[in-house]
């Protein structure tokens, strides 16, 4: 008898004009022991379908089903099925403290003492990866990192004793060292426990790298289903192969640029200096945020990608660039020419701008995209135009302008009176866009712009930057945790850990043959989407506290190949064939001293 | 944190102080005389007004009043000369505080119980029931709501007596009259902070986890959703404790309000300032330690409280 098997299942809401069906008429199974997938985009009513299994739907919408059974039984939630969601810090309650979390549902789950629960809760702490329980158990969920945090959910699921785990996108929100690490916890505990899972998610590569079984949905239904193998090797469905094509990477239309930018760069970068240049700046925010040391430069016409997971610094080195911030040491360079933050704040107007991360809180809800547009472009101008007679021909050109912006971002001029709820999550990220490029800037700056967006919009987004990009032939600063994305739009790249960085060079020749023992690790826990691949990714070792030495090199603790030197001295700058590298492995005390025209390969 | 503990004490300080200027030089401007009432005598007038002091420059009096304060002393009654202010308020206040805390643990626990009862229900009937009768109950001026009670309850029905504090009896009409309003806002704060923490993911994922409704309720959502009543309760119960002259003439209480409106009648310049000088402290110690309590609750300042504790030692 399979654990989960759910027959016809269809979940309605009423709205203004008729009900509308979001889950239309599914069935799936999950067998004994084994980790089914659900993948799908955003939207395609993968979460509504797993809350409704669940029983927890609001009251609003109407669900049908011919049979809904967790090893013949009816699903209870906390006992024979547990859930687990994308966000650990918005389902943890963010005043009780963890121990508190997990004891209250071991105790809810079988009668038992507080001192047996608090046993009961570090053991399944330990068994979910985590160290020194004990401190864990007195803490608050903002004291924990995002992957400790999904650390805590998973325990708290086990503490149900399910037969079946339901995790919704459960790597999501998390940068690939974790998530790889995270992945690797599930098989670990489905294989101890013997629990079954469904992952629900859109990444085609986690998908992979965990489940046997695998259920494609696209608008409500489920469009194929099979093993993994069948899925990923030999689809069917039209759907699944374009799914498997984004989320491959191969069709950015732009990748031929090879012919057409590649030499344009090279030239660019002959005759141009850089715009954007900082040179060996710190900013300490905290013991172990901040950047320190960093020097950068930013030419014109190119992408730089600055790559590294949450709290290496990469936001703090843009929003310095961009003076967002005062920098504590160091300089920045504009067209050569030194600026202090307050000439960067006046200069910058119009010349830099950001497209941010959240495109749902970065417009504001109250302006239509128009008025949006407009305000950006009369912020640019104010400086230089004081109120004419001619402001009636100003607002056409400005209508005119917006209009042209709309179209080059994939929108249209009708949409310019609505408002930004009317928009879905990519369309809002393309008025982002929109606003940030009307101005004609410089350096595009964009901040994890496209972290909260789904393969699919992802790709289209992806593709706009870079089209436009091309096509205009601003400078652009791309910052994200995903290498992945940084790989297929960027043409160089700096990777930073801690702080630092700790590679630059070409993006192709980084990708493909990664020096530093960072960066791999980085381009090695990608999952792809190709289930043998995938489920050889590696995942680093746990690191309870990504504790930094500020005297020797900041990867050293988490370093395979950390030797004496790394943890009591801080390494240079080794430079060869344009790529630059912090590591000691390639210093000549490690590799020898050699010549001027020695070829540096990878020493890892 | 410590320092923002400190910043709060020293600005109450300071309110205070300025609360105790104003009001001593305010007071001045009332015309008439405490002692020219009822055809006394110019002289004896005089003698009195030098016996007092009011015959000095009133910097001078101002200077050795605040000297006064800061000894604790605020001086001997005007009107009855046998007692001190002081002797006034510790008869008076016990009074005041009695109800107002009465009123303060009602309106909490009615105030909360509906708010929850609110958020929770799924009778719609009974969300509008509660919404609309705390509207009416904030509605309704004091006096109003005050004199309204009185006149069904002890006038017609005559199943509450009407005035004094002999008995528990006694309490019931008063404390409903100074609760209504602050109970209505209360249920009001409740219900609109649970609806919202009802929405968030932990609620979501303590249901999957298998916790009861009540247990989530109460453990998990009343939690979060208190902090910003309480932000409410602070100033309200400081209202409470300084006591309503309206409610205490209404139904004849002889606590802090009553003797602060017979005060003003009787220009009474000690006892006006020295109800004024201990209402503002009740005001701003209750506020002050709201501030710190809400601060207190938040885990994530708590924690860097704590932290700058630590390192300080």
């Amino acid at each position: 008898m399979s654990v989960l098997d759910v027959r016809n299942l269809s979940v309605q809401y009423p709205t203004e004009n008729g009900a509308a069906e979001i889950v239309k008429d599914i069935s799936f199974k999950v067998e004994k022991g084994e980790i089914a997938g659900l993948v799908g985009e955003s939207g395609s009513g993968k979460s509504t379908a797993m809350l409704a299994v669940m029983g927890l739907l609001g009251e609003r919408a109407s669900v049908r089903y011919d049979q809904i059974t967790v090893s013949g039984e009816a699903p209870v939630p906390g006992k024979n099925v547990a859930m687990i969601f994308q966000d650990s810090l918005s389902c943890l309650n963010p005043s009780v403290k963890i121990g508190r979390q997990i004891m209250e549902t071991v105790r809810s789950r079988r009668k038992c003492s507080r001192k047996e629960a608090a046993s009961r809760s570090q053991e399944l702490l330990e068994m979910a990866g985590i160290r020194n329980p004990e401190l864990r158990m007195r803490q608050y969920p903002f004291e924990l990192s995002g992957g400790m945090r999904q650390r805590v959910v998973l325990a708290i699921a086990l503490a149900c004793e399910p037969e079946l785990i339901i995790a919704d996108e459960p790597t999501t929100a998390l940068d690939a060292l974790v998530q790889a690490q995270i992945l690797q916890l599930f098989k670990r505990i489905v294989r101890e426990t013997g629990t079954s899972m469904l992952m629900v998610s859109h990444d085609m590569g986690v998908t992979a790298a965990l489940c046997s079984r695998v259920y494609v949905m696209h608008g409500g239904r489920i469009e194929e289903s099979g093993t993994a193998e069948d899925i990923f090797y030999s689809p069917s469905e039209e759907y699944t192969k374009l799914l498997l094509r984004d989320a491959r990477g191969g069709s950015l239309s732009g990748m031929k640029k090879e012919d057409s930018l590649a030499g344009q760069a090279d030239k660019c970068r002959a005759e141009d200096e850089p715009i954007l240049k900082m040179e060996h700046v710190t900013k300490i925010f905290d013991a172990s945020e901040g950047i320190r040391d960093l020097s950068l430069e930013i030419r014109s016409g190119e992408i730089l990608a600055l790559v590294g997971e949450s709290g290496s610094g990469k936001t703090t080195a843009a929003r310095i660039l961009t003076g967002m911030l005062t920098e504590d040491e160091g300089t920045v360079y504009y067209h050569g020419k030194v600026l202090d933050r307050r000439k960067r704040m006046e200069l910058f107007e119009g010349r830099v701008q950001m497209v941010f991360q959240d495109p749902y809180a970065s417009l504001n809800p109250c302006l239509t995209v128009r008025e949006a547009l407009a305000e950006a472009l009369e912020a640019a101008a104010c400086r230089k135009s004081v109120k004419t007679d001619r402001d009636r021909m100003m607002q056409a050109r400005t209508d005119e302008k917006i209009d042209e912006m709309l179209r080059m971002t994939g929108l249209t001029p009708e949409d310019a009176d609505r408002y930004p709820r009317d928009f879905s999550g990519g369309q809002r990220q393309r008025i982002g866009i929109a606003r940030a490029l009307i101005v004609e800037p410089e350096i595009l700056v964009c901040d994890e712009a496209l972290s909260s967006l789904d393969a699919t919009t992802r790709e289209q987004i992806l593709e706009l930057i870079f089209q436009i990009q091309r096509k205009i032939g601003f400078a652009c600063l791309f910052i994200s945790h995903d290498m992945h994305v940084v790989r297929r739009i960027s043409d160089r790249i700096g990777v930073m850990y801690g702080g630092h960085i700790v590679e630059t060079g070409k993006t192709k020749k980084i990708c493909a043959d990664p020096w530093h023992p960072y960066t791999k690790q980085l381009i090695e826990a990608v999952p792809e989407p190709d289930p043998i691949r995938a489920a050889k990714i590696k995942a680093a070792p746990v690191k309870d506290s990504a504790d930094i030495n500020p005297s020797g090199c900041a990867f050293a603790g988490r370093c395979g190949y950390a030797m004496e030197c790394c943890g009591s001295e801080i390494p240079e700058d080794y430079a060869f064939e344009g790529r630059e590298i912090f590591c000691f492995l390639y210093s000549d005390r490690h590799s020898g001293r050699r010549s001027s025209d020695y070829r540096m390969t990878s020493q890892i | 944190m410590l320092r923002y503990t400190w910043k709060r004490i020293l600005t109450g300080i300071l309110s205070l102080f300025v609360l105790v200027t104003v009001t001593f030089f305010l007071v001045r401007l009332i015309p008439g005389s405490p002692f020219r009432q009822g055809g006394v005598s110019e002289q004896v007038v005089e003698t009195i007004e030098q016996e007092y002091g009011l015959n000095e420059p009133v910097l001078t009096q101002y200077f050795s009043y605040i000297g006064n304060v800061l000894r604790g002393d605020l001086g001997v009654s005007y009107q009855d000369p046998a007692t001190r202010v002081t002797e006034i308020i510790a008869r008076a206040w016990p009074v005041t505080a009695s109800i107002g805390i009465t009123a303060l643990a009602v309106s909490v626990l009615l105030g909360t119980g509906l708010g929850i009862l609110r958020a929770v229900t799924k009778r719609r009937f009974v969300r509008e029931l509660i919404s609309a009768g705390g509207m009416l109950a904030a509605g309704i001026p004091g006096f109003a709501a005050a004199i309204l009670l009185l006149l069904v309850f002890s006038v017609k029905l005559k199943w509450l007596p009407a005035s004094g504090l002999l008995s528990p009896a006694h309490y019931i009409l008063p404390v409903t009259a100074l609760s209504l309003y602050p109970a209505a806002m209360i249920a009001r704060l409740v219900g609109n902070t649970l609806d919202s923490e009802l929405q968030k993911d932990y609620v979501l994922f303590a249901r999957a986890k298998g916790i009861g409704k009540w247990q989530i309720i109460f453990t998990h959502a009343l939690k979060n959703a208190y902090l910003p009543v309480l932000n409410y309760i602070g100033p309200a119960s400081a209202s409470l404790l300084t006591g309503s002259f309206v409610i205490e003439s209404i139904f004849t209480i002889p606590g802090l309000g009553r003797e602060f409106v017979g005060s003003i009648t009787n220009r009474d310049y000690t006892l006006i300032l020295g109800l004024t000088v201990f209402m503002g402290a009740v005001v701003i110690i209750v506020n002050l330690l709201t501030d710190l309590l809400c601060a207190w609750l938040d885990p994530q300042t708590r924690r860097a409280y704590k932290k700058a504790g630590d390192s300080a030692k």
